[in-house]
C-alpha cells in the first residue's frame, strides 16, 4: 500500500516539525453485502476502501489526519497541515527529515489462523442460495411475516509504523450472518434475530448453517409472540450466557478503557487494586482467540494484541490501554488501540470481553430463586459512561418461579449500575460463550466479542408493568 | 492510477466485457479547525475520493466502488459490479446517453490561503464570541472548508469533470442572563474564504440568540405567524422530499397527480437553480451527466415540476430536470442544489408570533404527510409590543400552510440544506391563524 522508504522519511519529517510521536496507518478493505428480503434481493454492494491516517503526538495533543492519496506528496501534504494548525502556521521545513528513520518489522506476534474458505471462493449465487436457506429455515411458523437476511463480509489490510521504530501488519478477514425475523398474530407484532459472525471466511456458513440461524431468530419472535408483559420491581435475574455480556460490556467494560479513565470521567478511574466486583467474578478482553470476531494479530497502533485480565476474583487488575492512554495514565498498554477505519484515530476499545466461567452447574442458579426473572437473551440498551448507569432491554425472557423457569415475558427492562450490579453477582455457571457484536464509541465501529456463562444477580430493578 | 486513467480504464474494459458502465469519481478535501481558548483546538484535515461504478447489463443495475485506484482494485469493482447486477430482477435499465461535458472549475482561488490565515478566522469568532458577557459558553468557533473534483464518463459517450468548494463559518454558544439561558447557532458560508467575516457572525449569532434571553412561557392558542428564512429554509427542505420524483416514484409524494394544480398561495414561486452564479450547491451536470438547467418547481402557486434522475423520470413517464444525486459509495438518488424561493413585496409587522428556529425536525415533521409539530423558540407581538417566548411547539401541516400563505417577505437569506448537499434561499413567510401549543 504505502512504500517503506516513503512512510520511514515521512515519520521523521514530524519529528522533525516537533512532533514527541508519529504515525502512520494505512489499510485497504474489501466489503460485501448481500440483503434478501423475502428471498428477494434489497441490497447487493461492493466497496474497495483505501486510505491511511498520520497521527502527530506534541505533549498530551493529538493531531489526526487522513487521506485516501497515498503518494508521498498526499501523506506529506496531510503531515504539513497538521504541523501548520499545530504551529505558527506557517509549518517548520524539515530540517532532520530527509535522512528517515529505522523501521524494524516486528515478528513478536501470535499468528492467527487465517480464512479456509476465503471470499473469492464462491460466486454471489452461492451466497444468494444460502441467504434463502436462512429464510426457508425461520419459515417454522405462519406467523412468521418477513424473513430479511444478511451476509456481510470483510477483508482487511493493515500496516502501522510509527517512530519508535514499529512496523507491523496484518490482514483480517470477517464474515457476519444477520437473521432478522418479524411475527405477527394479527394483533401483535414481534420481532427476533440472530447473527453469527467470526473471523473467518465463507466457512461460517458451514459451522453456522444458515437454516439454523434462521430457526433461531424465529423462534425467539415466535416466543415474545405469545409472552405477556413483565412484571416491575427488584427481583433476583440469571443472566443468559453469551450477548447477556452486554450488560457487562456497555456498564464496566467501557468504564475501563483509558478513553475514559485518562479522562477521570470513569467512577472506576484509580481503583487498581481494590475489590470491585463480586469474588466469583473474573473479567478479561482477550484479542489472541483464534477466529474470534474481535481477534487481531496486532491492535491498530501496530502493538501486539494480547489476554488482558481485568478484573480477577473481583479484584481489578488492569485497565484497556492504548498508546495515548499508556502516556497519559502512565498504566501498562496492553495493545487496546483500535479504530473503525482509516478516518479514525485510534482510541482503547475492548475485543473479545467476557466473564470467565464458575463451577456452579447452570440448574443451580434458578433453584435458589423462588421469584425471579430468566433474561435468556438481551437486546441493546443505553450507558451513561460516567456513572455506569445502563438500561436494557430482554429480548427473550421467563419468569422464574419456585426454582424453575416458568411461562416467558416480554417488555422487560433491565435497569441499575454496571459497578454495582457486578458486585451482586452471587453464581457464575460453566456454559460461558461468546457472540459478537458492533461496538461504537469515539473511534467508531469495531468488532468485538460479548460473553458470559449463565450468572445469577441477587437483585436487579427489572422495568416492566407495574 | 489518477482518476481519468482509471476512468479510461474502466471504460474500456467495459467494453470489452461487452456491458454499460458509468463511472462517478469524486475527492473532496476537508479542513475542518476549531478555536479553544484562542488556539487551533480539535482540527480535521481529511482527503477522501473514490470511484463509483454503475453498471447496466440485460436492463439489470449492479453497483460498486474502489477507493483504490489500482487496476487489481478496479477489476474487482467491475467484476463484482457486474455480479451484483446478474442478482436483480429482470428489468429495462438503461444508462442515459450523453456527450462531452467539458471542464469547469467553480472555486478558482477561493480557498487558496495559508493554514494560519483559515484558523485565524476561527480564532477571531471564538474572540468575538467571547466579548460578550451574557456568553456562558463557546462550544464551536469553526472554519470549515471542503473542496471537491467530480470526474464522470461512461460507455453512453457522457464525458466531463468540475471543481466545486466552499469555506463556513459555525458559531455554537450558550448564553445567560438572568437565570435565563439559550443555546444557539449561527452559520456562514461563501465560496471565497475571504468573504467570511468573523465579526459579522459573530453579531448575527449574539443577536440572534441574546434576543431570546429572558423568554415567558407562550400561552397556547391560534395566531399569525411570521417564519424567519432559516425556518423557512427547513420546511423548503421538508418539502423538496415530496418534489423528489424518486418519492414520486415509490408512491411517497403527497404531491402526486398535482402538476398544473394550485399547491400553495399565489405569490409562492420556488425554483432550483443548480446554474445560480456563485450558488453553494452549483454544479455544470447531474451525478449522471445531465446538464444543470434552472427548473421552475412551483409557479405563482402552481406545481409545475418534480426533480429527476433518469430512472425517475422513466419511472413516472416525465423528463430527468439534472437533479440526479449520488457519492461514489451510494446509489442513484435525486437531490436539490440551490432551491431559492422568490422573495415578495414584504411581511407586515403586527401580532403575532415570530418563530426564529425549529428543533427536533428528524422527529417532529413526517416528510410523507407534511404533518409538522416541533419545539420552537420565537419572539411574541401584543398590541405592538414584543418580547421572548419559549417552551412551545407550533404545528401545522406542510401542504396546507403553503396554501394559505398571505405575505412573503423581502429579504432572502442562504442556508446549507439540513436535510442534504444542498442549499436552500428563502424570505420570511407570514401565515394568518397557526397553532401553538404553550402553557
Amino acid at each position: 500500500m504505502v512504500d517503506t522508504h516513503s512512510v520511514s522519511a515521512l515519520l521523521a519529517r514530524g519529528k522533525a516539525a516537533g512532533a514527541d510521536f508519529a504515525e502512520v496507518y494505512a489499510e485497504r478493505w474489501r466489503r460485501r453485502v448481500l440483503r434478501v428480503v423475502d428471498g428477494a434481493v434489497e441490497e447487493a454492494t461492493s466497496v474497495v476502501q483505501l486510505g491511511a491516517g498520520i497521527r502527530l503526538f506534541f505533549g498530551h495533543d493529538v493531531l489526526y489526519g487522513y487521506t485516501n492519496d497515498l503518494s508521498d506528496a498526499g501523506l506529506t501534504e496531510v503531515l504539513d497541515s497538521l504541523v501548520a494548525v499545530r504551529d505558527d502556521g506557517v509549518g517548520r521545513p524539515d530540517a532532520g527529515g530527509r535522512g528517515g528513520l529505522d523501521l524494524r518489522r516486528s515478528d513478536a506476534f501470535v499468528p492467527l489462523p487465517g480464512p479456509r474458505v476465503p471470499p473469492d471462493a464462491r460466486d454471489k449465487r452461492w451466497r444468494l442460495e444460502r441467504l434463502r436457506e436462512a429464510d426457508a429455515g425461520a419459515r417454522v411458523d405462519p406467523a412468521v411475516k418477513q424473513v430479511e437476511a444478511t451476509l456481510a463480509e470483510v477483508e482487511q489490510e493493515v500496516m502501522v509504523a510509527n517512530t519508535d521504530g514499529v512496523l507491523a501488519d496484518d490482514q483480517r478477514t470477517r464474515t457476519r450472518l444477520v437473521v432478522h425475523v418479524i411475527a405477527s398474530d394479527g394483533v401483535e407484532t414481534q420481532t427476533g434475530h440472530h447473527g453469527p459472525g467470526l473471523s473467518v471466511g465463507l466457512e461460517l456458513l458451514e459451522t453456522h448453517p444458515p437454516a439454523e440461524a434462521g430457526r433461531r431468530a424465529a423462534e425467539i419472535a415466535l416466543t415474545n409472540l405469545r409472552a405477556r408483559k413483565a412484571p416491575a420491581g427488584t427481583m433476583p435475574v440469571v443472566v443468559g450466557n453469551a450477548f447477556g455480556g452486554v450488560i457487562f460490556h456497555e456498564a464496566l467494560g467501557h468504564l475501563l478503557e483509558t478513553t475514559s479513565v485518562a479522562r477521570n470521567a470513569s467512577v472506576l478511574a484509580g481503583r487498581l487494586g481494590e475489590q470491585v466486583a463480586s469474588p466469583v467474578v473474573t473479567y478479561v478482553d482477550d484479542g489472541t482467540i483464534p477466529h474470534a470476531w474481535g481477534s487481531t494479530r496486532i491492535d491498530d497502533e501496530g502493538a501486539p494484541t494480547e489476554r488482558t485480565v481485568l478484573i480477577e476474583n473481583g479484584v481489578l487488575t488492569s485497565y484497556m490501554v492504548d498508546r495515548w492512554g499508556a502516556l497519559v495514565t502512565g498504566y501498562r498498554p496492553t495493545g487496546s488501540g483500535r479504530r473503525q477505519d482509516y478516518t479514525f484515530a485510534p482510541t482503547s476499545r475492548m475485543r473479545n470481553t467476557f466473564v470467565l466461567n464458575g463451577d456452579t452447574p447452570k440448574e443451580d442458579l434458578f433453584a435458589g430463586v423462588e421469584y425471579g426473572l430468566y433474561a435468556k437473551v438481551m437486546g441493546g440498551g443505553q450507558v451513561r459512561p460516567g456513572s455506569g448507569e445502563y438500561n436494557f432491554a430482554v429480548k427473550e425472557g421467563y419468569m422464574i418461579r419456585d426454582g424453575r423457569i416458568a411461562e416467558p415475558v416480554r417488555g422487560a427492562m433491565l435497569l441499575g449500575k454496571g459497578p454495582d450490579t457486578i458486585k451482586k453477582v452471587v453464581a457464575v455457571s460453566d456454559d460461558g460463550s461468546n457472540e459478537p457484536g458492533m461496538c461504537g464509541s469515539k473511534s467508531g465501529y469495531v468488532p468485538t466479542e460479548i460473553g458470559q456463562p449463565h450468572l445469577l444477580v441477587s437483585e436487579i430493578v427489572v422495568g416492566g408493568e407495574a | 492510477m489518477t482518476f481519468e486513467e482509471a476512468k479510461r480504464w474502466l471504460l474500456a474494459e467495459a467494453g470489452r466485457r461487452g456491458v454499460d458502465l458509468e463511472v462517478l469519481g469524486s475527492v473532496e478535501r476537508r479542513l475542518q479547525i476549531n478555536a479553544q481558548d484562542g488556539k487551533a483546538g480539535e482540527t480535521t484535515v481529511a482527503t477522501r475520493g473514490g470511484m463509483g461504478l454503475r453498471v447496466v447489463d440485460g436492463g439489470r443495475v449492479g453497483y460498486a466502488s474502489t477507493e483504490d485506484l489500482s487496476e487489481g482494485s478496479l477489476a474487482w469493482a467491475l467484476t463484482e459490479a457486474i455480479e451484483n447486477a446478474a442478482l436483480q430482477p429482470a428489468g429495462a435499465a438503461a444508462l442515459p446517453a450523453g456527450g462531452a461535458l467539458g471542464r469547469h472549475d467553480l472555486v478558482d482561488e477561493g480557498l487558496s490561503g495559508t493554514v494560519a490565515e483559515k484558523r485565524d478566522k476561527a480564532v477571531s469568532l471564538e474572540t468575538e464570541l467571547k466579548r460578550d458577557p451574557r456568553v456562558q459558553s463557546v462550544q464551536y468557533a469553526l472554519y470549515g472548508e471542503s473542496q471537491g473534483e467530480t470526474v464522470i464518463g461512461s460507455t453512453r459517450g457522457v464525458d466531463g469533470s468540475y471543481r466545486s468548494g466552499r469555506a463556513s463559518l459555525v458559531a455554537g454558544l450558550v448564553m445567560r442572563a438572568d437565570g435565563s439561558v439559550k443555546q444557539g447557532f449561527e452559520f456562514a458560508h461563501a465560496n471565497d474564504f475571504h468573504q467570511l467575516e468573523p465579526g459579522r457572525t459573530a453579531l448575527r449569532a449574539l443577536e440572534g440568540l441574546g434576543r431570546h434571553l429572558g423568554a415567558r412561557p407562550l400561552t397556547t392558542g391560534r395566531r399569525r405567524a411570521v417564519l424567519e428564512p432559516r425556518v423557512v429554509s427547513t420546511l423548503l427542505s421538508l418539502l423538496a422530499y415530496s418534489l423528489s420524483g424518486k418519492t414520486l416514484a415509490e408512491g411517497k409524494s403527497a404531491l402526486a397527480g398535482k402538476l398544473g394544480e394550485r399547491v400553495a398561495a399565489a405569490g409562492f414561486t420556488l425554483v432550483d437553480d443548480p446554474t445560480l452564479r456563485g450558488g453553494l450547491a452549483s454544479r455544470p451536470f447531474d451525478s449522471e451527466g445531465t446538464p444543470s438547467r434552472r427548473v421552475v418547481l412551483v409557479e405563482d402557486g402552481v406545481l409545475r415540476s418534480f426533480l429527476h434522475n433518469t430512472e425517475t423520470a422513466a419511472r413516472t413517464g416525465q423528463q430527468t430536470t439534472g437533479h440526479a444525486q449520488r457519492s461514489y459509495a451510494g446509489t442513484l438518488g435525486v437531490g436539490i442544489t440551490n432551491l431559492v424561493l422568490s422573495p415578495g413585496a414584504g411581511v407586515t409587522p403586527g401580532d403575532g408570533v415570530l418563530v426564529t428556529d425549529l428543533m427536533g425536525v428528524h422527529a417532529g415533521a413526517n416528510p410523507i404527510t407534511g404533518d409538522v409539530s416541533l419545539q420552537a423558540m420565537g419572539l411574541e407581538t401584543v398590541g405592538g409590543e414584543t418580547f421572548p417566548v419559549d417552551d412551545f411547539a407550533v404545528s401545522f401541516n406542510l401542504f396546507e400552510l403553503l396554501q394559505r400563505i398571505d405575505e412573503v417577505g423581502d429579504v432572502p437569506e442562504t442556508h446549507a440544506d439540513p436535510r442534504g448537499a444542498g442549499a436552500v434561499t428563502a424570505p420570511s413567510l407570514a401565515v394568518p391563524d397557526v397553532s401553538f401549543a404553550g402553557k
